[in-house]
């Protein structure tokens, strides 16, 4: 997100960031069914800049060179399209458009085209991963190939998605006459939802694509913030989303060990979380205390933050947040939060407690695959001292677990599980 | 004996068929677009300013004017520059360090001007 010290002179991502708010210009002057033609303007009109900068420098105002190229380009082919008969509303938006050709490129309409960008993206009727895909491309300027590096996907599934998302978006026309922001404001909890798994995606993972993976999170915020900035999007729960975003990437760094093992809470050094981030966390924390909602979000920030205030692991509020879980698990049920409210009952209360809830459950079996159910079973079997069981768990836990950071981890809990097979010492 | 630069002329060749290259994302365009800048200020007391050149354009040639191919049709030149130095080992080794490198099927032929017209 810095905006200087990149040289030569280019701020990091520039080409990047304002690909997606060109395209986002563009689409609002000629529509969203011409998202793609809009994609390859702005890209021709980065070539350009390539070719033609180095030599002369960079003109002064980048943006407005860049944008006059790209709408250029997009009136060029649309006169090419006319003249060889496509159709005739073309003609039309294009008699309508030339008169507009000295159109100034606006900061702050700009932000609001990226915003009802957003909001299109949002669209009902496209699957949540093509709309997480076609934010990732058109808003966020990454390619096909980049996305699905990013993603852990094939590079045919996510243009498949793609193309599943602009389909969508020709075939429902509200979107294709340029709404007003406003209209668009009933799509924001599905906004919300789409940079949730933006930064969840980012965030799940460790090495061994650590730094590209941790881009997802940083736009996630960015779109985040550009939200909060905006009437139609400043709601508490964006508040309450931005929170929880800035709050858990203050923790980046120290997830991390020099071997690039994945690192739990209590193993981190927590000198290394980030102070600045955890400060903004949580004012954007105090601002989503507004008004009567309770969103999940909410609940998912205060965790976070219960967590970046402990001074110590042993010093966390372990009762707060089992309370804080409970909330999470009646607003947005799942077996995924009743695991984690286990867990800090077992920190509170014992590991007995912990598993006296997870022990009646009858999980779904889409969670009895998944690892970290195993993982704290055998955490807490092993904690018990009942190391038969804790190594049965461990292992199955340790084959499902989907990163070698994990994996070590979960080695070096059965390491422990054979070196001491002592109930670990409780206060 | 002073030594008088020389002008050498940089004709820059892509691979037809890679031509107009896959486009590349916004990101690796910035990262070219810091490697020719780089290139650019590190030599820029030898590098005089070219310019790109279009596709398209005539052939005259023998009072028959045709649209091409101008060259062999494998490649195409993308633009053309001038260094101006005391050698051509020197211009070889500046466009040795040329961002164009990282190109697969790239060229550059570099050929010293004549003087012929002063």
């Amino acid at each position: 997100m810095s905006e200087a010290g990149s040289p030569p002179g280019l701020p990091d991502h520039y080409f990047r960031r304002e690909f997606g708010r060109l395209v986002a210009a563009l689409s609002r002057r000629f529509g969203v069914h011409r998202v793609e033609l809009c994609e390859d303007a702005v890209q021709t009109a980065l070539l350009r800049a390539v070719q033609s900068w180095p030599q002369r420098g960079p003109p002064e105002d980048k943006s407005a060179w860049l944008y006059r190229v790209a709408l250029n380009e997009v009136l060029g082919a649309l006169r090419r399209e006319r003249r060889t008969g496509v159709s005739a509303e073309n003609a039309e938006r294009l008699a309508a458009d030339s008169s507009t050709e000295e159109e100034v490129y606006l900061e702050h309409e700009v932000r609001d085209d990226q915003l009802r960008m957003l909001f299109v993206c949002a669209n009902p009727e496209i699957p949540r991963e093509s709309q997480i895909v076609f934010a990732l491309k058109t808003l966020c300027g990454f390619s096909t190939e980049e996305i699905a590096l990013r993603l852990f996907n094939s590079d045919e599934a996510v243009y498949k998605r793609l193309q599943r998302a602009r389909t969508t978006l020709r075939e429902h026309v509200e979107d294709l006459e340029q709404p007003a922001l406003q209209q668009l404001a009933s799509r924001l909890p599905a906004v919300l939802e789409i940079l949730y798994l933006l930064f969840t995606e980012g965030y799940s993972s460790a090495q061994p694509q650590q730094m590209i993976r941790r881009e997802l999170c940083e736009e996630a915020i960015r779109l985040g913030r550009l939200l909060d900035e905006h009437p139609v999007g400043a709601a508490p729960e964006t508040a309450a989303l931005l929170a929880l975003m800035y709050l858990n990437a203050a923790r980046f760094d120290a997830r991390v060990d020099g071997a690039g093992g994945l690192l739990v809470l209590e193993e981190q050094d927590r000198s290394l979380w980030d102070r600045e981030l955890i400060r903004i966390g949580v004012s954007y924390l105090h601002r989503s205390a507004r008004g009567e909602r309770f969103t999940r979000y909410h609940a998912e920030a205060a965790i976070a933050a219960e967590h970046c205030m402990a001074p110590t692991y042993e010093a966390t509020r372990w009762q707060e947040i089992a309370r804080l879980y409970q909330m999470l698990d009646t607003l947005a049920p799942s077996p995924i939060h009743t695991l984690n409210r286990a867990i800090a009952i077992a920190e509170w209360q014992g590991p007995e407690a912990g598993l006296a809830l997870l022990e009646p459950l009858h999980p779904p079996s889409w969670l009895l695959g998944y690892y970290l159910w195993d993982a704290t079973l055998g955490e807490l079997y092993r904690r018990c001292g009942e190391r038969e069981r804790a190594v049965g768990y461990l292992t199955r836990a340790l084959a499902a677990a989907p990163t070698h950071a994990e994996k070590g981890l979960l080695q070096r809990r059965l390491q422990a599980c054979s070196i001491s097979g002592e109930p670990r010492a409780r206060k | 004996m002073p030594t008088s630069k020389i002008k050498f002329l940089c004709l820059y060749r892509f691979a037809a068929a890679g031509w107009p290259a896959k486009p590349s994302s916004p990101e690796q365009m910035q990262a070219q677009y810091a490697a020719w800048k780089a290139w650019m200020t590190k030599f820029e007391k030898e590098l005089i300013p070219g310019d790109g050149l279009l596709p398209g354009g005539s052939v005259v040639r023998g009072g028959n004017v045709t649209d091409g191919p101008f060259i062999e049709a494998k490649e195409v030149v993308a633009s053309y520059g001038i260094i101006e130095t005391d050698s051509l080992a020197r211009a070889v080794e500046i466009v040795k360090a040329c961002p164009i490198g990282m190109d697969p099927g790239a060229s550059v032929e570099i050929r010293q001007l004549g003087g012929y017209s002063g």
